[in-house]
């Protein structure tokens, strides 16, 4: 009983149940239409949020441009849809790839230059992505977007307009890419990423590839972005240039950064809280994004680490005091 | 040949005022290493100050008056630079850059929605205070609007390069942004000089804002976000923290973005500015003027 | 036993009441409220507001019911338009919806709405498309792009102008507009020198003006909405190009002359029928908005007339059901809006809506001449 519970406690699969099963009983008592919805758009809210954090929270590498990912997954897959009928199931994966492919497209010049002007560069790529889809109309339907998409088909249930099978998808995703950033934090690679965070040279020192492990994370983390925009045109059967435009990046990066940078469950819950805020703020009409701004400032003065704050670091120095209080030694020798 | 230069005169003239706005970036940026978002929010609220002043100055002759709103709009900008500085990054201070850096997009949005309620989300149009007199040579022409241009940001220019090299506030912001530490242990006070910096970087948005209200005749709230990263893109690609670098950037981008579109295309024109940076970065990844320095171990 | 019989009664009495007691019927209004439309958006608001206000006012639809609005927010993204309408779908009490704004907005929202099966009006999308999804619950006040482009193609030939130059702002509007109007153009036997794009917040089109000059084109013609417009206007001036210009019902707005200044003299515009102003029962709506919100806009009367057909359709339905109310509103013949009688043909669109082309002159925008649909080569008689 001891080992299994012990097993349990460390198992990373139990615990993402655990978290994410009570949102999947939702649908069963609330059936208002507009709330699920809402919770579809903050669970692809939350892979979006997860996914960057590879980059930001996890390497430290700021990417302002992360809407582009998102976008080149969504029109990945409605093209290959209405182009070869290809269905979701097949579609998801591919969109990740092809998302993955700029990623590392992108990544491979931009990581070797300092780290705000790695800011600057993503933010550019993200409004060239843009400007691209809305201009390049023979290809992409330019403003007008692309209609017309197919809805995901799970063992002859046809998804429609309803959003629950939509929640259960996404929280599916959710939990999907929850349970592989938790094993990815464990890894070796996990702790590469970490180090170079903390210190890009120290790391370089002590024999971890930076480059090579930068690249992983922009791979990983635009792979994701690229599943969530499957999911999302799947959702939305439409997709056009507005949907993914700067202020979309930022909203994903302030999740982010609410939740607590590093945070794998802060991430998702930054989603939440971001995603939900301004439904909540519906009642104050014209002051609604002032307020949005007012509440961003406020809760970055008051807790500047994130709701859950960066638990990666902290994780590591808590062992560390533990080690040290047991052995009677100074931790900070 | 005539239609080339008059391309590049186009340019030149914005990109005069994209030079004023990457100061502010690279002067903050070089003292506390934040790229601070709500800058362009800034410039905007300096042309709509200036709009103000001159519609309250109406009755003035446009060399009385155009000066004057000039002095108003900046005095408000540099009190708006300074409360932000005051309240939403000082208390971040000791906090990682990316708290910082969400907290500029929250000011950001912010001010831009104040703005637009404050004066309505139409287009504001801006009266025609400096007389339309234009000087043909051929086809080529050039108005009295971006003569005023030119002479203010070189003025200013010139006066922010005296500024930053003779004055003790200005060598004081020099040593804070080569380092923080040391200049504290010589008895400069990085949180006056800090807030100075602010005060300085709004003052020549506030401008910038005004001569942007003045050449095109019309503002709306939304003008700064797209000045703001066109702005920042050139403050990075001349060498973020280098002032020159910021200078000859905003310059550059100006001319290139209307060489591109005036020859190219004009669909892809805010492309271009991105594609220059991406071409510089390659090349010399500190941007043109900035300093190679080597992280210390 | 008359104590408790009392208290019974009174009991019985409180409980009824409530039910006795007003029933809402709420119109759903979604538009770009907040961001760089706004106010565009904010004007179609206020004008069904007062749709509503005048109804009410007026007495109850039907029984006991007060009409009341509910304005949502899209700021024209189209993810926000979807969860907008689906706001508005999962709330029992709104019975129809006047939106939404944006051509892209709209056609996103549309699905949701079929499903829901709730009326839906928009004041103001034309792209042609959205009708042609085959929801019977889309319907729309406004002429669509493929009608307002041929008018003004075929004005444009009466001019004798021949050689001339597109632009649009690369939107769902403006493209899909100036896209028809090189169609109809072209068809005509015109030609166009150059098409080119210009982006929907950018500022500086001196470069693309000073490159326009050198084909000297006889008319510029701007799929785009009034700010771009007055600012190519001024530059054009400028930078001494000097040709005829040409937009759609984007740019009429009383701002346009205003921003525009003196470079504004002379610019032509199409737009929904003849002036809203001209008509006795525009003009009383006319006053009566501005005199309560200040200067009015172009899409605030759409809007007006929007929501007085989905009332009227409420009214004679008798009741909140969904099914009833578009069932009425496909009944709905010469309604008396007060931009002209309202029919809808059988994808939902704007039946006999003719087209107004305008004129600059002395800083207003001046009604010029008509044209039918059906006929393109015949226009109206009307001033000259």
């Amino acid at each position: 009983m001891e080992a299994l519970r012990d097993r349990l406690r460390k198992s990373h699969l139990a615990r993402v149940f655990l978290v994410l099963f009570p949102f999947a009983l939702i649908p069963l008592f609330d059936k208002n239409a507009y709330h699920m919805d809402l919770l579809a758009t903050v669970g692809i809210y939350a892979i979006l949020a997860m996914g960057l954090n590879v980059v930001v929270g996890f390497a430290g590498l700021l990417n302002l441009g992360y809407a582009a990912f998102f976008a080149l997954g969504a029109y990945a897959y409605a093209l290959l849809n209405i182009h070869t009928g290809c269905p979701f199931w097949l579609g998801l994966p591919a969109a990740g790839l092809v998302s993955m492919a700029f990623g590392l497209l992108i990544g491979m010049p931009s990581i070797r230059v300092r780290g705000d002007y790695l800011a600057i560069t993503t933010l550019g790529f993200g409004e060239i992505v843009r400007i691209a889809f809305n201009n390049l109309d023979a290809w992409t339907g330019g403003p007008n977007g692309l209609l017309g998409i197919d809805r995901p088909t799970f063992f002859g249930y046809k998804f429609s307009i309803n959003a629950t099978p939509y929640v259960y998808l996404t929280l599916a995703l959710v939990a999907l890419v929850a349970w592989v950033l938790f094993r990815l934090s464990d890894s070796k690679i996990g702790r590469a990423l970490v180090a170079i965070r903390e210190d890009e040279l120290a790391a370089g020192c002590m024999g971890v590839p930076a480059l090579r492990v930068k690249l992983t994370a922009f791979g990983l983390s635009s792979f994701i972005a690229g599943m969530a925009g499957a999911v999302f045109a799947s959702k939305q059967t439409i997709v056009s240039p507005d949907s993914f435009d700067f202020v979309l990046s930022v909203l994903i990066l302030a999740m982010v950064v609410l939740g607590g940078l590093g945070n794998i469950w802060g991430a998702a819950l930054g989603a939440l809280v971001l995603g939900i805020l301004p439904e909540l703020l519906r009642g104050f009409a014209s002051y609604r994004m002032l307020l949005f701004g007012v509440i961003m400032i406020l809760m970055m003065i008051f807790r500047p680490q994130g709701i859950l704050g960066g638990q990666l670091i902290r994780r590591e120095l808590g062992k560390r005091k533990k080690h040290a209080e047991e052995e009677g030694v100074d931790a900070d020798s | 040949m005539e239609l080339f230069l008059q391309q590049l005169l186009n340019g030149l003239t914005i990109g005069m005022v994209y030079a004023l706005i990457a100061l502010g970036y690279t002067m903050v940026y070089g003292v506390i290493q934040l790229i601070n978002f709500a800058h362009g929010e800034v410039f905007m609220v300096g042309a709509y100050l200036t709009l103000s002043a001159i519609l309250a100055f109406s009755g003035f002759p446009f060399w009385a008056a155009l000066p004057a709103a000039f002095a108003v709009s900046a005095l408000g900008s540099a009190l708006l630079g300074a409360a932000i500085e005051r309240t939403a990054y000082k208390p971040l201070r000791g906090s990682p850059k990316l708290t910082a850096l969400i907290t500029s997009i929250g000011v950001s949005f912010f001010l831009q929605n104040a703005v637009m309620l404050i004066y309505g989300s139409k287009e504001q149009s801006v009266p025609d205070i400096v007389p339309p007199v234009r000087f043909d040579v051929g086809t080529f022409s050039l108005s009295l609007v971006q003569i005023v241009i030119f002479a203010v940001a070189t003025g200013l220019m010139i006066f922010l390069t005296w500024f930053v090299k003779n004055t003790k506030t200005g060598k004081a912001m020099r040593a804070v942004a080569e380092n923080a530490e040391a200049a504290e242990l010589m008895g400069i006070s990085p949180n006056r000089v800090i807030r100075q910096t602010f005060v300085l970087g709004s003052t020549l948005a506030a401008v910038g804002g005004g001569l942007f209200a003045i050449y095109y005749g019309s503002i709306n709230f939304h003008d700064g976000y797209l000045a703001g990263i066109k702005a920042f893109t050139a403050a990075v690609f001349g060498g973020i923290g280098s002032i020159p670098g910021a200078m000859l950037g905003g310059i550059l981008l100006g001319v290139f973005e209307s060489l591109g579109a005036g020859y190219v295309s004009s669909e892809w024109k805010d492309v271009f500015a991105f594609v220059l940076l991406a071409a510089v970065l390659i090349f010399k990844p500190s941007g043109l003027l900035g300093e190679n320095l080597p992280d210390k171990v | 036993m008359t104590h408790r019989a009392a208290a019974f009664l009174a009991i019985t009495a409180l409980v009824c009441v409530p039910a006795a007691a007003d029933e809402t019927v709420s119109i759903g209004l979604v538009a770009p409220l907040t961001g760089d439309q706004a106010y565009i958006g904010i004007g179609c608001q206020q004008g069904a507001l007062m749709a509503i206000e005048d109804a009410n006012v007026k007495g109850p639809v039907f029984g006991n019911a007060k009409l009341k609005l509910v304005p949502l927010d899209d700021q024209h993204n189209p993810t926000q338009a979807v969860l907008a309408a689906n706001k508005l779908a999962a709330d029992p009490a709104v019975a129809a919806v006047v939106g939404h704004f944006n051509s892209s907005c709209t056609k996103a929202a549309s699905a949701i709405y079929h499903e829901a099966r709730l009326a839906q009006v928009s004041p103001a999308s034309t792209n042609p498309d959205i009708s042609k999804q085959g929801f019977d619950t889309f319907f729309r006040v406004c002429p669509t792009d493929d009608v307002q482009a041929p008018a003004a193609a075929s004005y444009v030939a009466k001019l004798g102008l021949k050689r001339i130059v597109i632009l649009d702002d690369q939107t769902t509007y403006g493209k899909g507009l100036a896209d028809q109007f090189e169609k109809s153009f072209k068809a005509g036997g015109g030609e166009v020198i150059r098409r080119e794009g210009v982006t929907q917040g950018e500022k500086d089109f001196t470069p693309l003006l000073t490159k326009i000059k050198s084909t000297k084109p006889e008319l510029v013609f701007f799929g785009g909405i009034y700010p771009e417009m007055a600012l190519l206007l001024r530059q054009a001036k400028k930078v001494g190009l000097e040709t005829e210009w040409m937009a759609g019902d984007g740019i009429f707005d009383p701002s346009l002359p205003k921003l525009a200044g003196p470079a504004g003299e002379g610019v032509y515009a199409t737009m929904l029928g003849v002036d809203p102003r001209s008509l006795p029962d525009a003009k009383d709506f006319v006053a009566r908005y501005e005199a309560r919100y200040g200067e009015i806009g172009s899409f605030a009367a759409y809007a007006y007339d929007s929501a007085n057909v989905l009332i009227d359709a409420i009214r004679r339905a008798g009741k909140n059901d969904r099914e009833a109310i578009l069932a009425e509103m496909k009944k709905t013949k010469d309604f008396p809006g007060i931009l002209g009688p309202v029919n809808f043909d059988a994808r939902g669109d704007a039946v006999g809506k003719s087209v107004g082309i305008f004129q600059v002159r002395d800083g207003k925008f001046q009604f010029i001449e008509e044209f039918k649909p059906a006929s393109s080569a015949a226009p109206a008689a009307a001033a000259a």
